[in-house]
């Protein structure tokens, strides 16, 4: 059996939207997952048991089933529980800002956390009322935190949403399955997707690293 | 010599020294603190306060010397007894939480704390002006010309821009201190300041301190220099198992204590002098 | 909501379930085992003093963190048999698929742990005498698993989600029996609800532990 690369190069644009919708669904999904993570991650602090306790609910079990099976329930039980018909699209992209949510939440609470106790003494001491407080040492402190574990979530995502070539989105896995198949040179294609994906990743898990020895360095402590 | 003014001048009392215990600026009667069931703090504290006092407040770990200036700056709260400040009621243990019944009496005390807590994502001017602008209602502009000249005073000018990760500790600290002054408070506490800095930082920030003391601040310092106390003090309070051991003024409390516990806490803290 | 629930359907199918049970709880143990491992193998390798050591170690790492799950475990599948003509069991493919993948995870998390340890007490172990391996079994080790242990439990928990993934390339795990079963009998809503509350309460319980150790832990540095 001959390993041949060549055959991968007159698939190579097609390959590419491929990931271009992989990109397009991974960022759309990550702003709207992480602003309702930031929702969440708020509402989980509030004194009220009957608003707290479904979040919390809500956040543990998504992070404590499996993101295949969110999807498959999303794209099969949504349409017969809620009696609307959803686009393919719209149904994983919904699946994933609900995973992303459940994710980010726990990455901003964990910022909320580390910002030590004695700020809120020096805000107290200081006379600021808890609206200044919030939003002007509280946030952004929490905001800087947050940046460097919510792009290594981004970067999660992305490879998640490898996941919705199983139920037929033609992203770049389901394409590049697609054609291994068809062609059958499943070695040539799916090393060339998986390379494809690791010169994504990498590069900006390595930004996740730099943006958090410099940002944080310097406004953080 | 003409020392720049950091506070305004405060009314001169009729009283020259402080060796009398007594005074209405501050005046905590049978104040009760604990933690849980076994950690009390405060046990049935009495303790008053001069205005033109400046009170170090010395004596063993867990003595509740700490907890006496959060609870004044109601960051906790008392169960038992009552503090008033310049003559009104301000706290009173057992009703609600034991924490300030006024908004506007709080705001007139100031607090630096032992771990610089500057906000870290403002600049050095961003701290300053944060309170002044966003609670007090001054202009940016007035808050920020007020600020220079704070830190002017300060020698600190040049680092109006800096970020705190850029700064010294005690430069952290003395802009904590300038921090807490540009609120123009009536009394000041310092837990523990100068605690968590390297020994050659110390001596800029005790500067500060007795740069407002010449300018008759009112303060309760708690600290571990001795040193430090016997220079700044007017009185010497000493504090064990939540109660006030003795007091007086610091030449008679460093080298004639009184009680046995005072001698006995002196003689630890002292030996190596 | 028109809809009749109908749950029925399910008790004829306890015995499939209940055998797809066994192959997930199977991929997830013997992947956990790998992973743990294996991945304080690799980490031993990161930190070696040698590049010839340290760099595949580091490249098989890189790898297997920026690609997909779901890639990797087709890759096994269908490439694996075609580059070396052999024919392994499919669960035994998801064993050292989902193994890998948990070992280049846990890997970090060792390193995590290790370069956690404080440099004073290696230096207090050097000034007290100790030899190289010494401080490293003594010292570093006890340290390094402390902290790590909440992550790779975590980790471990991950590699229990990431097995349904093997459902795809038709290993008869929970998912897919699940999955079969919910296309027969045409009722997704019962069948997939059923199946991922068997998976939450699988996990639910090492959550709740690893919170209480990393609650312990947060207590004992404060002190």
């Amino acid at each position: 059996m001959t390993i041949d690369f060549s055959v991968v190069f007159p698939f190579w644009h097609i390959l590419l939207k491929g990931l271009g919708l992989t990109i397009a669904i991974t960022l759309t999904c990550a702003v709207l997952g992480s602003l309702a993570g930031f929702v969440i991650s708020l509402l989980r602090n509030v004194r009220n048991p009957l608003i707290r306790l479904p979040i919390s609910l809500y956040v543990e079990f998504f992070r404590g089933t499996p993101l295949l099976i969110q999807l498959f329930w999303v794209f099969f039980c949504f349409p017969v529980v809620f009696g609307l018909t959803l686009s393919p699209y719209v149904s994983v992209m919904l699946a994933l800002i609900l995973y992303m949510a459940a994710i980010t939440s726990e990455t901003f609470r964990g910022a909320l956390k580390s910002i030590a106790s004695e700020q809120h003494d020096a805000c107290t001491a200081l006379g600021l009322t808890p609206r200044v407080k919030v939003l002007f040492v509280i946030f952004p402190q929490a905001l800087l935190r947050a940046t460097p574990p919510l792009l290594s979530n981004v970067v999660s995502l992305f490879k998640e949403s490898a996941l919705i070539s199983s139920v037929g989105i033609a992203d770049l896995m389901f394409i590049g399955q697609n054609i291994s198949n068809s062609t059958a040179r499943p070695v040539e294609f799916l090393t060339a997707v998986a390379v494809i994906y690791f010169l994504v990743a990498f590069p900006l898990t390595r930004l996740v690293g730099v943006v958090e020895s410099r940002m944080l360095r310097r406004y953080a402590y | 010599m003409n020392t720049p003014r950091l506070v305004a001048a405060q009314p001169q009392s009729a009283h020259t020294s402080s060796t009398v215990s007594g005074g209405d600026f501050i005046q905590l009667r049978g104040v009760c603190k604990s933690y849980g069931e076994q950690l009390v703090v405060m046990d049935n504290l009495t303790l008053d306060m001069r205005a033109d006092d400046r009170l170090v407040i010395i004596g063993p770990s867990g003595s509740g010397k700490s907890s006496l200036l959060r609870v004044l700056m109601g960051l906790e709260g008392i169960q038992g007894g009552t503090i008033s400040f310049q003559g009104k009621p301000y706290i009173a243990g057992g009703k609600g939480c034991g924490k300030p019944l006024d908004e506007s009496l709080r705001n007139q005390i100031g607090m630096v704390f032992q771990h610089y807590t500057l906000f870290p994502h403002l600049s050095v001017l961003g701290n300053l002006i944060l309170a002044p602008t966003k609670v007090h209602g001054l202009s940016k502009a007035e808050a920020t010309e007020k600020a220079r000249a704070y830190l002017a005073r300060l020698g600190l000018e040049s680092k109006l821009h800096a970020y705190p990760s850029q700064l010294s500790g005690g430069q952290k600290q003395r802009v904590a201190i300038a921090r807490a002054l540009m609120l123009e408070p009536k009394l000041m506490l310092f837990d523990e300041v100068t605690s968590a800095l390297d020994p050659e930082m110390v001596i800029e920030v005790q500067n500060v301190m007795m740069q407002l003391a010449e300018q008759k601040m009112a303060m309760i310092i708690v600290t571990h220099d001795m040193h430090f106390a016997r220079h700044i003090a007017t009185r010497v309070v000493f504090c064990a198992n939540g109660k006030v051991v003795e007091q007086g003024p610091p030449e008679q409390i460093f080298t004639q204590p009184k009680e046995a516990r005072t001698r006995e806490f002196l003689e630890k803290v002292l030996h190596l002098d | 909501m028109n809809y009749q629930f109908d749950f029925h359907f399910l008790t004829g199918s306890f015995g499939a379930l209940w055998d797809g049970l066994k192959v997930t709880l199977e991929l997830a143990l013997v992947s956990n085992l790998i992973g743990l491992v294996l991945g304080f193998g690799l980490c031993l390798m990161t930190l070696s003093r040698w590049f010839f050591i340290r760099w595949p170690a580091q490249l098989f790492i890189e790898f297997f963190r920026c690609t997909p799950a779901l890639l990797q475990i087709v890759w096994f599948f269908y490439c694996v048999p075609m580059l070396f003509n052999v024919f392994i069991d499919p669960v035994a493919m998801g064993f050292l698929a989902l193994g890998l993948n948990l070992a280049a995870f846990n890997s970090e998390a060792y390193r995590a742990g290790v370069q956690a340890v404080p440099r004073e007490h290696l230096d207090a172990s050097i000034a007290l005498g100790l030899r190289s391996w010494q401080r490293t079994f003594y010292v570093v080790l006890p340290q390094a698993l402390r902290s790590a242990l909440p992550v790779l439990m975590t980790n471990g928990i991950g590699s229990l989600q990431q097995s349904a993934l093997v459902a795809i390339v038709a290993v008869s795990d929970l998912m897919y029996v699940g999955k079969s079963l919910a296309t027969e009998a045409y009722r997704p809503l019962e069948t997939y609800t059923l199946i991922a509350l068997i998976y939450f309460a699988l996990s639910l319980p090492i959550a709740q532990l690893v919170q209480y150790i990393e609650r312990r832990q947060e207590a004992a540095a404060t002190r």
